[in-house]
């Protein structure tokens, strides 16, 4: 890995003019002192000139010397420097041992800038390509649990192709858009997921994948999660969340010169986890009844083996329980992950050409998702002036066969999966020869196996991602770069309830086409020059361009005449409809890097974003930032053994979260259906009527970003020459002006409005520990400890508001916000015995007596913590 | 070709930020509109109260009020639902009133050629609030709807929601009154329940008038000068002006009991077999041999025993079913009959309210609720597939013992047992109907957590959450305001 990287920075460092010389002429190999192989591209100068040459791609050179008392200096970035004496000899083999505080510390910061960690004054944690494709996942997030401190990872479910949920040091934002930015290869992509259905997660949902979940880590170098507001401040009002940076593989040459081709080939197996610890001895009915069709009660009798009907079957059989009767519905998940990648490079040009098939089937009965990944990766050095890269990828994935997310509709989890006495072998079959629904536990239940086999979840789901990058060096030390990016989804799904399904009876389906484009623009200039011997200036200046773009196009047709012929000529009733929304980006950016003598360096930045989203004329916002590292080891002398590296930075920035489009206006919304129970809904036209009914929502016409005011410290040691690693961060941040749809009581004829109000803020630790604990040449053990803890507290909320509802679930639960707190679980309790705690029975009736509702506790974790061990055997 | 480059970068560098301004003006919603328009408002209100008014209101009360003997998630035990109450709640504030009020507003502004749509706006909003308070006791009125002067609206007691909602209506017919002779905004096509009748709508202003001041009578009589005035105004007196929300039965615009049926569990519900009549419902029609049993009910044995199933459970077969003639697609919402009318008058001329013969009014509400449900011809119910034959009706009406030769108890008991049957299918009229004159005698079902039928709802947890006015909940078998103590 470390070679990667070697080839990695030849490619991006300055080559050095060669030049020749009376003289005689040295040569030799220069290998690695890890695994002896030869070392291409170290630097070999004469010290005290600027005459040298490059190792080539076998770690030969050679280079003309006047004199014996000659130095030459052999440097690469991530070895350690060595000169020799030439003195009389011809040949000087060389071994460089790797400078391990260095290695694997040049990291892509924001707008895809490369910088030395040891510059840095925030906080970076990365992941590297290897720790991406060990036990696979198939979405991309899911790998980076454990691995990055500070970042908390929720996958929501274990359905098939599903989204994960990933926030950033802490949520910041009351209105839950804490999803940070995902930018690839310098571009942001969109990592937007659509749900579909209402809001309320009751009617429609299906949990198709997030954006980024189409990131294949096969194609990935590596993953840099910029976590403060320093490090992301380059990114101004889409910074607040943080940034992932994603950098894809580039070309390589194989070892021997000439392309190389990687093959490769993983297989997974899934199984259901856990279900929940039902009893088993009391059957399905009521009032201590056995009743055959019970759905959702087990207050029947004690099951004793008695003579009944069998649910489902009623045939006669001795009463008995089924302990994990649902384990029988769920299958073993299978996952094929297959990849074959083709690179090389020279001098001139570098390419990489990989493909990847993922074929996956879930624990559902029929869910399925395969995924095509085509992605090439190329770079031309046209002239010493000029560079340009471009990137492709295209994406494609299809899925069947996601679970029902909404409560209302036919889903499989139905009340009936907690009844003990139901045998879930009794389900099959689940349809006649003519079509109809058979073997249900009522004539009003759905058959479970139906649900998962004849209705419809499909997805399929087109993506490109396409990336240009030119750079230009008109002088030396200036770099102009313009990058063009373009994100384009297409994502038709097909959800279906096949006529004959029980609460959709006459069947329905729906048909949404759902388009995300991003266009995203970056020209910069980065210059950099000495100022003195000691002191290096870096100047970066950039204007940048972003549009976003949502389409929906949705049919909703119901009653069809023809089963599963999806069309709306088949259907008696069909509701089109549309969905849009776009917004704009201008912003200019700069940074200047103040480097002295290598251990200090302080970074200034600043941005200044122009908002479509934001009322014309105060839509214009400035982000500072300020950051200083200092390299306490180098600077004051210290060395040895012990300590080997120790680094000390601070931060202060000011970052953004910008307003969602149409947010401003009153306005009146046409509607294709008035809602009804069940989702048995009215539909429009209604007689010949449109209806069109005010938003709920009261709009503010004076919306300003929010804005998060972040302070960092860190410490960053490296001892045993750096075989133990430790980085500690502290942070402390401030959100306020949150832009909130706030709940308002309904009875003003409104839900909600939008208002810049609160502040939630963070504050916490990060312990990063890394350590090569065995190293005994053949057999190394390094282990790998992050530790996070985060207190995500609300300040404050409006005048006069004791808590804001941030989401409310399908029971009477809810999450909210309570000034002083962090965020609360909130529902109705039972009342309690004072001295006991435990709940009061009713008398007349035995049932527990329902209380007030009051919050009980925070939602978040009191830590988060990963621990990573790595065996490696060579 | 390099010198073009420095050229080309340095011009986007220039240019682009300058057109900054004009291609951010893009955050105009291109999908909604600025501004109502009456027409196509005005139908959203109706049909989005049509639709929770059958069925999720309309269906959980019916075995509240033991029409039926059980439906989905009911409330008849005590616990009512936080679906059941937000999406109630949030229909009728949000949705109904909110859009009401925008309404209102626009056509006041544009002077009395709109008179009409602010008339039909706030006889609308008199309905909301008196239903409101119907089912929640005190709810915000004086502070609703005004988000601006009060963030957090403090509930008003029942008795000054229906003093106000009387208020809402006088104020609708001195609009309805002081409309031009011409030049008036064109309804048709806004007003799903008149199509433009203005003389209907103040037929329909002043029945609900009547009958909220006979709910506020039941506590306060001073009010009933009021009615006797009321009396003397125009009000629903035939069936042809009956105040009815309509289904055209076709796909998507379905009666929402009928819906449920078809969608969950078979076509119709004799096919289903799954709303049956409670005993209480059944015993009323069967042991009288009304004739309207034809209408309503189904014996699945053809016996015409008609076995009720138990209350609080769905029939098992063999026992009777509310029949597909009553849970049809094109069954209407009814929100005001003339039966209705006729029967205050009856009861007002039993209480010596008014002068009236008590018989003949009594005798006109049972006629014209019968002709409503099986007549033929004008008044009569839409889509009816089974038909009463007139003579039928009057030989039935000939059976029930003369009111006058009743004592006043026994009197008011045969008319408010009459009075109802009359309140089939109409949640919220039916349930204060029953809270009201406590006739029938209604017991709760087996497992209930309160001690009486269902008095009222819980709070919703979203007005509970964000409005700190909200007072705590009352169980549920708490007596309404206008329940005798």
């Amino acid at each position: 890995m470390k070679k990667n990287l070697l080839v990695c920075f030849i490619l991006c460092s300055a080559l050095i003019t060669e030049s020749w010389a009376q003289g005689r002429t040295v040569s030799g190999k220069i290998v690695s002192q890890d695994d002896g192989e030869g070392l291409p591209g170290v630097n070999v100068v004469l010290k005290g000139t600027t005459s040298g040459t490059v190792s080539d791609i076998d770690g030969m050179y050679k280079i003309d010397v006047e004199t014996e008392d000659a130095v030459l200096l052999f440097s690469s970035i991530g070895f350690l420097s060595q000169e020799r004496i030439v003195g009389t000899k011809s040949v000087i083999d060389l071994e460089m041992a790797a400078d391990v505080q260095q290695l694997s510390e040049v990291v892509v910061t924001a707008i895809g800038i490369e910088r030395e960690a040891r510059e840095l004054g925030y906080a970076i944690s990365g992941v590297k390509a290897a720790d991406l494709v060990v036990a696979r996942e198939t979405n991309i997030i899911n790998s980076l649990q454990g691995k990055v401190t500070g970042v908390s990872i929720t996958q929501s479910s274990g359905n098939l192709g599903g989204s994960t949920k990933i926030t950033v040091r802490g949520v910041s934002s009351l209105s839950g858009r804490n999803n940070p930015l995902w930018v690839v290869d310098g571009v942001p992509i969109n990592n937007q997921q659509n749900q579909g259905g209402d809001a309320n997660r009751i009617t429609g949902n299906r949990d198709f994948a997030n954006g980024a979940a189409i990131i294949n880590p096969d194609d990935v170098e590596s993953i840099n999660v910029l976590k403060g507001a320093s490090a992301t401040a380059l990114y101004g009002s889409r910074a607040a969340a943080g940034v992932i940076v994603v950098t894809t593989k580039r070309g390589k040459a194989g070892p021997g010169g000439g392309p190389s081709v990687s093959i490769n080939s993983s297989v997974r197996f899934d199984n259901i986890f856990k279900s929940p610890d039902y009893q088993n001895q009391y059957a399905g009915g009521d009032f201590m009844k056995y009743d055959s069709s019970a759905t959702s009660q087990n207050f029947g009798p004690r099951i004793v083996g008695q003579p009944v009907n069998k649910s489902i079957t009623h045939d006669p059989v001795a009463l008995q329980a089924f302990p994990g009767n649902e384990d029988d519905f769920y299958e073993t998940g299978t996952t094929l992950i297959n990849n074959f990648a083709i690179s090389d490079a020279d001098e001139r040009s570098d390419y990489r050409l990989s493909l990847t098939s993922l074929n996956q089937t879930g624990i559902l009965p029929g869910a399925q998702l395969d995924r095509l990944t085509a992605s090439f990766n190329a770079g031309f050095k046209h002239s010493d002036k000029l560079k340009s890269r471009f990137t492709a990828q295209y994406i494609r994935t299809v899925s069947e066969g996601t679970g029902v997310a909404g409560a209302n509709d036919p889903n499989i989890i139905g009340p009936a999966f907690f009844v003990r006495t139901t045998d879930f072998r009794d389900y099959l079959p689940w349809i006649d020869e003519s079509g109809n629904q058979i073997n249900t536990v009522t004539n009003d239940d759905n058959n479970p196996y139906w649900i998962q086999n004849e209705n419809k979840n499909d997805r399929e789901d087109d993506r490109f991602l396409g990336n240009f990058e030119l750079t230009f060096t008109p002088i030396e030390n200036l770099n102009i770069t313009s990058r063009v990016g373009y994100d384009f989804d297409v994502d038709e799904r097909l959800i279906t309830n096949r006529v004959g399904t029980r609460q959709v009876l006459t069947g329905d389906f729906e048909n949404a086409v759902i388009q995300r484009r991003q266009l995203n623009i970056d020209i910069l200039g980065h210059y950099q020059l000495k100022l003195t011997d000691d002191l290096d200036l870096s100047i970066l200046g950039g204007w940048n361009f972003n549009r976003r773009v949502f389409s929906r196009e949705v049919i909703a047709s119901t009653d069809q005449s023809i089963p599963e012929l999806f069309l709306p000529s088949n259907s008696l009733v069909s509701n089109p409809d549309r969905d849009f929304s776009e917004q704009k980006l201008f912003g200019a950016y700069g940074e200047a890097v103040l480097s002295y003598r290598d251990w200090l360096t302080l970074t200034l930045t600043g941005r200044n974003d122009w908002s479509s989203t934001l009322p014309l004329g105060s839509n214009s916002y400035f982000y500072p930032s300020i950051s200083a590292a200092w390299v306490f080891t180098d600077a004051l002398g210290i060395s040895g053994n012990f300590l080997s590296y120790g680094k000390l930075r601070a931060s202060w920035a000011q970052v953004g979260n910008d307003a969602g489009p149409y947010l401003l206006d009153f306005t009146f919304l046409p509607r294709t259906v008035a809602s009804g129970q069940y989702g048995l809904d009215l539909s429009f036209p209604y007689d010949g009527r449109l209806g069109f009914r005010k938003t709920n929502t009261i709009p503010n016409q004076e919306l300003i970003p929010e804005e998060q005011t972040t302070i960092e410290f860190g410490l960053d040691l490296q001892l045993w020459d750096g075989r133990v690693g430790l980085d500690i961060a502290y942070f402390n941040s401030k959100n306020k002006n949150q832009i909130l749809q706030t709940p308002i009581p309904e009875s003003t004829g409104f839900g909600f409005r939008t208002l810049n109000v609160g502040q939630v803020s963070q504050e916490g630790i990060e312990i990063a520990l890394d350590a090569d604990i065995i190293d005994a040449g053949d057999f190394r053990w390094n282990a790998i400890v992050n530790f996070s803890h985060v207190e995500s507290t609300v300040d404050e909320l409006i005048e006069g508001t004791e808590r804001i509802v941030i989401a409310s679930a399908f029971s009477s639960v809810q999450l909210v916000a309570v000034p002083g707190k962090e965020f609360q679980l909130f529902g109705f309790d039972y009342q309690r015995d004072e001295a006991t705690g435990r709940p009061l029975i009713d008398p007349t009736n035995g049932r527990r007596i329902p209380g007030e509702a009051k919050t009980f506790g925070s939602v978040f974790p009191d830590y988060t913590m990963g621990l990573i061990n790595t065996f490696l055997l060579l | 070709m390099k010198k073009l480059l420095i050229y080309m970068l340095s011009a986007v560098l220039v240019i682009a930020p300058m057109s900054c301004e004009d291609a951010l003006d893009v955050n105009t919603d291109p999908l909604a509109a600025t501004t109502a328009d009456p027409s196509a408002v005005l139908p959203f209100v109706f049909v989005q109260y049509g639709a929770r008014k059958t069925t999720e209101l309309g269906t959980r009360t019916l075995d509240v009020t033991q029409f039926i003997s059980n439906t989905f998630n009911s409330p008849k035990r005590g616990n009512t639902s936080i679906f059941l109450t937000g999406n109630t709640w949030g229909m009728y504030y949000t949705l109904v009133l909110g859009n009401l009020l925008l309404l209102k507003n626009d056509a006041v502004e544009a002077g009395p050629t709109s008179n009409n749509i602010a008339a039909v706006a706030t006889i609308m909003q008199a309905l909301s609030f008196y239903e409101l308070a119907s089912i929640w006791d005190d709810v915000p009125f004086t502070q609703a709807l005004n988000g601006k002067d009060f963030e957090f609206p403090e509930f008003d007691s029942q008795e000054t929601v229906f003093k106000g909602s009387v208020a809402l209506l006088d104020e609708a017919m001195a609009l309805i009154d002081a409309m031009p002779e011409e030049g008036n905004f064109n309804l048709v096509t806004g007003d799903l329940i008149y199509g433009g009748d203005m003389d209907n709508w103040a037929r329909f202003a002043n029945s609900l008038k009547l009958r909220i001041l006979m709910l506020i009578r039941n506590r306060d009589t001073s009010v009933d000068g009021a009615i006797s005035a009321t009396l003397g105004q125009p009000l629903i007196e035939t069936n042809s002006q009956a105040a009815l929300f309509r289904y055209p039965g076709t796909p998507g615009q379905i009666n929402g009991w009928k819906d449920i049926i078809q969608s969950f569990f078979a076509p119709t519900n004799e096919l289903a077999e799954l709303f049956g009549p409670s005993p209480v419902f059944r015993d009323l029609l069967v042991n009288n041999n009304d004739p309207r049993v034809d209408v309503l009910f189904f014996d699945p044995t053809g016996t015409g025993v008609y076995t009720a199933p138990e209350y609080g459970s769905f029939p098992v077969a063999g026992e009777a079913l509310i029949n597909d003639n009553a849970l049809r697609a094109d069954m209407p919402n009814i929100w005001f009959l003339p039966s209705e009318v006729s029967f205050y008058r009856s009861e007002l001329a039993l209480l010596g309210v008014v002068a009236d013969d008590a018989n003949a009014r009594f005798e006109d509400g049972v006629r014209q609720h019968s002709m409503f449900w099986g007549g033929v011809g004008p008044g009569s119910i839409p889509g009816a597939e089974i038909r009463l034959d007139a003579d039928d009706i009057e030989a039935f009406i000939a059976s029930l013992p003369d009111l006058g030769g009743l004592s006043d108890a026994d009197a008011l008991n045969q008319l408010y047992e009459q009075m109802y049957v009359e309140a089939f299918m109409r949640s919220v009229y039916a349930w204060n109907h029953v809270r009201r004159t406590g006739v029938p005698d209604l017991q709760p079902p087996p497992g209930a957590s309160i001690s009486t039928i269902l008095k009222r709802f819980d709070y919703p947890p979203d007005e509970v959450g964000a409005n700190p006015n909200t007072p705590s909940n009352l169980t549920t078998d708490t007596p309404v305001w206008f329940e005798k103590p």
